[in-house]
């Protein structure tokens, strides 16, 4: 293999577990292949191990239950809480009145509230479920913001109050993925104030109905750290522990 | 029952013994099938079997030849051989009277 091709081929190494790499290389140099098969044994490799992880229900339901639902959801969470900001802060109207085109800060701070939370757990659920896949979750939230991107551009929307939620899923999915333990007090303290703020936000008719489907992920973390603590009791792991 | 790629490799891996790794083992299953044989299916199909515990892996020797890094060396279990001569004798059992294989039979009978 040419000196220009062998550290491409070992740039897109990377993408293999470090044992794996190890060995490829090893067996890449070994042969003296050439550039183009090189690359076609890497990323075939690559594929076929990213494809072996679809067998199991993980990466699906982080993805197609979680990911990309939710973000959709969080979209429009987003677009409503810069709506309010706008109005109240700068008093600019936009052409979103319902539900919230009543609200007061207070509700608009109870909504900022619960962006940031159903937007951290549902980023920590899409992470720590299926970590090796969660460049696909990622892709998929990202999704409905850029399918729905011409559409707000057109409103005089700022480009960014699509993406709002994305700040705190991130931070999310990296704890998830850093396999950062939620305490079961800690998980059922932010499912309930979150509960609690969106019982606020719906009896002051300030609550679009589909988002209650968002309370599922913060209770999910309240089961996930329940049975992961029972499980470490009995000796055998959890859900946010095991990863796909 | 393996399928025939697998047997291929299983077949392969015990014939090379205490060589059988990766390379030597790709080249093996290309000179006997006549066609080329990625990484990717070589290391899947490794995975596979070894979850099916007919083989055994670890990593070996880091020699110069190699830029310094290790070989995934195989071993074909018990279980392996088993597998893999249950195989073999189907093959064997479905192929008798088949027309491809008729002087061999006649020969045999």
């Amino acid at each position: 293999m040419n000196g220009i091709a062998w550290p491409l081929v070992g740039l897109a190494s990377k993408l293999l577990d470090r044992d794996e790499r190890e060995v490829v290389l090893g067996d890449l140099l070994e042969t003296d292949e050439s550039a183009w098969r090189g690359f076609l044994d890497v990323f075939g490799l690559y594929f076929r191990r990213q494809g072996g992880l679809w067998k199991e229900s993980r990466p699906w339901f982080a993805a197609f239950v979680v990911a990309l639902p939710c973000s959709y959801l969080l979209m429009y969470v987003s677009i409503s809480v810069r709506c309010t900001f706008e109005r109240l802060v700068h008093h600019k109207v936009y052409g979103w009145h319902w539900p919230t085109g009543h609200e007061g800060f207070g509700l608009l701070l109870c909504h900022i509230f619960l962006l940031v939370t159903w937007s951290w757990s549902t980023g920590y659920i899409a992470g720590s479920v299926s970590r090796r896949t969660l460049w696909v979750s990622g892709a998929l939230s990202l999704f409905p913001s850029l399918l729905c991107l011409p559409m707000h551009r057109a409103a005089s929307l700022p480009w960014f109050c699509l993406f709002l939620f994305l700040p705190p899923a991130v931070m999310g999915a990296i704890q998830g993925l850093c396999s950062a333990r939620v305490s079961l007090r800690s998980a059922s303290l932010l499912a309930v104030m979150t509960s609690a703020l969106m019982i606020l936000a719906w009896s002051n008719h300030a609550l679009w109905n589909l988002n209650w489907i968002l309370i599922w992920p913060s209770w999910y973390l309240v089961a996930t750290a329940w049975r992961s603590g029972s499980g470490s009791r009995s000796g055998s792991f959890g859900i946010a522990s095991s990863h796909a | 029952m393996m399928g025939e790629f697998e047997y291929a490799l299983v077949t392969v891996a015990a014939a090379l013994g205490e060589d059988a790794y990766g390379v030597a083992i790709r080249d093996g299953i290309e000179a006997a099938v006549g066609r080329s044989c990625s990484l990717g299916a070589l290391y899947t199909t490794i995975d596979r079997l070894e979850k099916k515990g007919l083989l055994k892996t670890w990593m070996g020797e880091a020699t110069a030849q190699r830029g310094g890094r290790a070989k995934r060396m195989v071993r074909v279990t018990p279980e392996g051989v088993r597998a893999a001569k249950a195989f073999y004798q189907s093959v064997m059992r479905v192929s008798r009277g088949a027309s491809w294989v008729e002087a061999r039979t006649r020969r045999t009978s």
